[in-house]
């Protein structure tokens, strides 16, 4: 694994107007490049504020954000086309059918007709999605719409991929689909930031963890590592709720 | 380019597949135009002193008589009507009629009429050439009964009544000339006299109208004039209810999302959003046209006159277009819930058209209101129909009404992109 950063936070706070807490306090890390990012947190940690920001959704109320050494703020439109999106929300036209989403993301990212038709085909046979793919939305199961969310999110090739919570409410079968292509996409040299409240699915898919908890990093490392790092654990869902507490969260 | 068209076709998918979106755009259109005009159209004739309906009783059935309705029946004024629900009319079936709004006005010209006419000029005659005294106040007088419904306005009263005076007077002048004719007959010898005399010369003074501009009058407002342009530029703005629609579930969808993540800007988004909105107000502007065109002369109504400038009516329904859908586009932005953009942007709309002259032409409103009414972009737009279409003015004069609406929709966008930053910036 190449030890390149692709992203380099420093510092960054969002605060919202009205909050009494910022939603992220001051977080500084670095993303190698190839590397699956996990960013786990409970409920209100700051995970899809951090996402959010590090994809230039918005920008922060303070600190900095460098994608490829590029800074974010300044040069949103340059690395945009490198950033692929998984939103945590299905981001799709219910009253259109998936092929014409894909094709309309597709175009929106710049991909020539022709080779859009071809990559739309080849995810749409990856994910078993070949014979729904012109019917509505709206239609869908949950499980069919996340599979047609990823794949408006990687159609145009990205080098990093952004993906909130990927596999919220979808059966077994779709998630064991979803996370056998992320790992495909991860091994071809895509670097992947993935939030997830599947610890398990997380501990096995991700190279290195961040636990955020109240908008502030608490942990980092390796899963093994942190699981070994803290003494009675035997899973990073131990090393989660030891850290986090069990306290529930709004 | 390829962005643009995929954002465009997507937009149009979206739209086509709206069902009840389609519904507000086109078919709530057609059913108020249908409506309104079929409503209003007795309103418009009595507002306008066309085609009102009046009964008359011809009890002389001599030279006032057929005088009066002839003229009546030739006049633009009017309808004529002797009947009453099928039956010759009466001096007593009219009271009723004209009571139950049958007819606006009910005229009776009583038996003897002209006779009475005969006797005064007789009278009159003889005493002018010393051979009989002149009548005294107390002779007797024929009476025309006027009926009139309390609706009429009083310039209709006015303008009836004025006729009838000008039929008496025309009738009594051409009795007189014939008495007078009869009596020197008798003093001066049939060899010196030229036999058969017309007195129906050509007057001596005549007048001519004449029209500001070029539709010579003939072109009046009525309720096909006024609804279709009208209900047309309502519908055109009533895309503020899917405009706003479309943007929201953008953003309530989660779309957004990704839209922001896109290597292509907000306003490609916009622009395709506006650009199939703007050709849906267009196709919108053409079907009702054809409405007032085709289907209302149909019903018995009057045919839309588009007066001479097409070129006009496209600018004008081209600056409407933007005008209505850069209005949607703010609203949308504007509010956080697709219930508070419908709501308000609905209401606005209502508040926009009654105010701009839509549901009551402005020229009928208070002095106040009318000056409020030029505060709405409908107002602006109705005005440069009117003008195109009952005026018949062209496209120099409608500039500055397609200007105007222009300048809102430039406002709407501007607006538009400071609150998005506001927005972003929160």
């Amino acid at each position: 694994m190449e030890s390149t950063s692709v992203i380099e936070v420093s510092g960054i706070t969002k605060s919202y107007k009205g909050a009494e807490f910022p939603a992220v306090d001051n977080l500084s890390f670095t993303i190698s490049k190839n590397e699956t990012f996990g960013l786990l947190g409970p409920n209100g940690a700051g995970k899809t504020t951090t996402i959010s920001m590090l994809c230039g959704l918005f920008h922060p109320t303070n600190g900095t954000v460098k994608v490829n050494g590029e800074d974010l703020r300044s040069n949103l439109s340059k690395v945009k086309s490198d950033l692929g999106i998984v939103p945590q929300d299905i981001a799709l036209y219910p009253t259109l059918t998936g092929r014409e989403n894909l094709e309309f993301y597709g175009a929106m990212y710049g991909v020539e007709k022709q080779e859009l038709k071809k990559r739309i085909n080849t995810w749409l046979n990856k994910l078993e999605m070949n014979k729904s793919a012109d019917k509505l939305v709206e239609s869908y199961s949950g499980g069919m719409k996340r599979r047609i969310n990823l794949i408006a999110g990687v159609l145009h090739n990205p080098r990093i991929l952004f993906l909130d919570e990927p596999t919220v409410g979808v059966d077994v079968q779709s998630r064991a689909a979803i996370m056998e292509h992320l790992n495909e996409l991860n091994a071809s040299g895509v670097t992947i930031i993935y939030t997830s409240h599947h610890l398990e699915e997380a501990e096995k898919f991700c190279s290195d963890v961040a636990i955020i908890d109240q908008g502030k990093i608490i942990a980092r490392g390796k899963p093994s590592s942190l699981i070994s790092e803290n003494v009675g654990c035997t899973n990073l869902e131990d090393v989660f709720l030891k850290l986090t507490k069990t306290a529930l969260r709004d | 380019m390829r962005r643009l068209l995929a954002a465009m076709k997507k937009e149009m998918l979206l739209l086509v597949r709206d069902r009840m979106g389609l519904g507000i755009l086109f078919v709530m259109p057609m059913v108020l135009i249908f409506v309104m005009t079929l409503i209003q159209d007795a309103a418009f004739r009595t507002l306008d002193e066309q085609g009102i309906p009046i009964v008359i009783v011809n009890n002389d059935q001599d030279s006032l008589g057929n005088r009066i309705e002839q003229g009546l029946r030739n006049s633009d004024l009017c309808l004529f009507h002797n009947e009453v629900d099928g039956q010759p009319a009466t001096e007593d079936n009219i009271v009723n009629a004209v009571k139950e709004g049958k007819f606006v006005i009910g005229i009776v010209i009583p038996e003897g009429a002209t006779q009475a006419i005969v006797d005064n000029v007789g009278t009159i005659v003889s005493a002018s050439i010393g051979m009989d005294e002149l009548p005294t106040n107390d002779t007797e007088t024929a009476e025309i009964i006027i009926v009139i419904d309390p609706v009429a306005t009083k310039s209709f009263v006015t303008s009836v009544t004025s006729q009838l005076r000008e039929y008496i007077s025309s009738v009594r002048t051409r009795i007189m000339f014939e008495t007078f004719d009869k009596e020197i007959a008798e003093i001066i010898p049939d060899d010196m006299r030229e036999e058969g005399t017309n007195y129906d010369v050509k007057p001596a003074i005549t007048y001519k109208q004449e029209y500001a501009s070029e539709l010579t009058g003939e072109v009046k407002p009525n309720a096909v004039q006024h609804n279709v342009p009208a209900w047309t530029i309502f519908a055109m703005f009533f895309i503020v209810i899917p405009v706003v629609s479309s943007v929201m579930k953008e953003k309530n969808e989660g779309t957004v999302f990704r839209f922001h993540t896109i290597p292509a800007s907000y306003l490609l988004q916009s622009n395709a959003k506006l650009i199939v909105f703007v050709i849906v107000c267009m196709l919108q502007f053409i079907l009702m046209l054809s409405i007032g065109l085709i289907f209302l002369p149909m019903l018995g109504l009057p045919v839309l006159n588009l007066g001479n400038s097409y070129l006009g009516i496209g600018v004008v329904a081209l600056a409407c277009s933007f005008a209505a859908t850069g209005y949607g586009i703010l609203i949308g932005t504007l509010f956080s819930t697709q219930q508070q953009g419908a709501i308000l942007g609905s209401l606005s709309i209502l508040v926009f058209s009654a105010l701009g002259g839509i549901w009551i032409p402005s020229y009928i409103m208070p002095d106040m209101m009318r000056s409020i009414s030029e505060l709405s972009p409908l107002h602006w737009a109705l005005d440069g129909f009117y003008a195109l279409f009952l005026r018949g003015e062209g496209l120099r004069e409608v500039v500055p009404h397609a200007l105007k609406l222009f300048t809102f929709f430039l406002g709407c966008i501007a607006l538009t992109l400071i609150v998005r930053r506001v927005q972003k910036n929160q």
